[in-house]
């Protein structure tokens, strides 16, 4: 999958999950950005996105990463393995 | 001075959770600031009794909670790739965590803290204290199956409403621990705590009975609620209190929907008096059953 093909699969699943956020979702943002994005709320994304993309995470690669850009960047690499 | 430092105990065990998890803060500052003035009173009782009962293991306690919040997080992944609880056996939390006095330890520590820091854990403990207890018959003699950490027991015995309180549990260290609770609590009325099996418990006659976050942990919860009301006297009240869709290192039973413990309570031969839904991460009722967030359920029964 290309970034763009894992932002189409992100983007329903992250306005569901957090659902108090209604700005852009971008590279940039981070979990300090959106106040429902907390360690579970990351549990949750993480898992709805691996179930749309045919993946699946070890959870040390999904945790720490920097931004939302950074996860979109495994799941295209994961994708594409 | 913010609204936090006007509550010096739930201040200071806050500063405390943040010096040892500070990766924390993302989730302690919101449920802080989202709290009204009247749940952060609530809080600061509760830090109170926590803080006694923990009073020289502090430290511990919040590292304990820190471990608590990986363990769940594992968890958590379990159950939403597969659906179900990672464990569905008695036989196999017993070997994993009951019989394991280290990993019980740092668990039950971790759950002390968990009444603080979650809100539905923290807003079932003040409906416990404020609604349930002011509502058992004056004098009644009240048991607790499971009293685990001790609080509810301590509240329990606490009350002016109970007459004598009764504490059965499976597990060594939970008795200790109430034990311990209760004598740092410097509890006056007489407590009875004894080693018991739901399964094979003794014969006797309660006016009140709290069953709290113990239905996820047995295969047949049905036949202990039926248990439980063959100890209670007709009229009796029980509070029941299990989690619906909360993956745990020792939940074996998995409530998808809250309407399925009612349904429990009722079949084992208790009228309905009240049922409260305490959604976890403050999601709203609707938004917690359809993403099958955590849900804290209580469900008050009269004895028929």
């Amino acid at each position: 999958m290309t970034r763009e093909d894992v932002y189409a699969k992100l983007e329903p699943i992250f306005r569901e999950l957090f659902d108090q956020y209604d700005g852009p979702i971008t590279d940039e943002l981070t979990a300090n950005d959106v106040e429902q994005w907390d360690s579970l709320g990351h549990v949750q994304l993480v898992v709805a996105l691996e179930q749309e993309c045919g993946v699946r995470c070890a959870p040390q690669e999904v945790t720490g990463l920097p931004d939302l850009g950074a996860l979109v960047d495994l799941f295209a690499a994961k994708t594409q393995a | 001075m913010n609204r936090l430092e006007q509550h010096s105990t739930l201040s200071r065990l806050y500063a405390l959770q943040l010096e040892v998890f500070p990766e924390h803060e993302d989730f302690l500052s919101p449920r802080i600031a989202n709290s009204s003035d009247e749940h952060l009173v609530e809080l600061e009782h509760l830090a109170q009794v926590i803080a006694r009962i923990g009073e020289g293991k502090l430290e511990t306690i919040a590292r304990d909670y820190a471990w608590l919040t990986n363990e769940m997080l594992e968890e958590e992944y379990y159950f939403r790739r597969h659906g179900t609880y990672r464990l569905s056996t008695f036989e196999e939390a017993e070997r994993t965590v009951y019989a394991n006095a280290e990993f019980m330890q740092k668990y039950m520590n971790g759950v002390l803290f968990s009444h603080l820091w979650w809100g539905n854990h923290s807003r079932v403990i003040i409906h416990f204290h404020r609604e349930f207890l002011s509502r058992i018959k004056q004098g009644a003699h009240h048991l607790e199956v499971g009293p685990g950490h001790g609080l509810l027991l301590y509240l329990a015995a606490n009350s002016p409403r109970t007459g004598s309180v009764t504490g059965w549990d499976v597990s060594a260290t939970s008795l200790r621990d109430t034990r311990h609770a209760l004598e740092a609590m410097g509890v006056q009325k007489p407590v009875t705590l004894e080693a018991h099996n739901i399964v094979d418990a003794p014969s006797g006659k309660f006016d009140s009975l709290t069953f709290s976050e113990v239905l996820e942990h047995l295969e047949q919860p049905r036949d202990a609620l039926k248990t439980l009301r063959s100890l209670l006297n007709d009229g009796g009240k029980i509070f029941v209190h299990a989690p619906v869709n909360s993956p745990a290192p020792d939940h074996i039973y998995l409530f998808r929907e809250p309407e399925e413990i009612v349904e429990m309570v009722r079949d084992a031969g208790f009228a309905i008096d009240e049922t409260v839904n305490f959604p976890g991460m403050d999601a709203s009722l609707e938004r917690a059953r359809k993403l099958k967030l955590t849900i804290s359920t209580i469900v008050v029964g009269t004895a028929i």
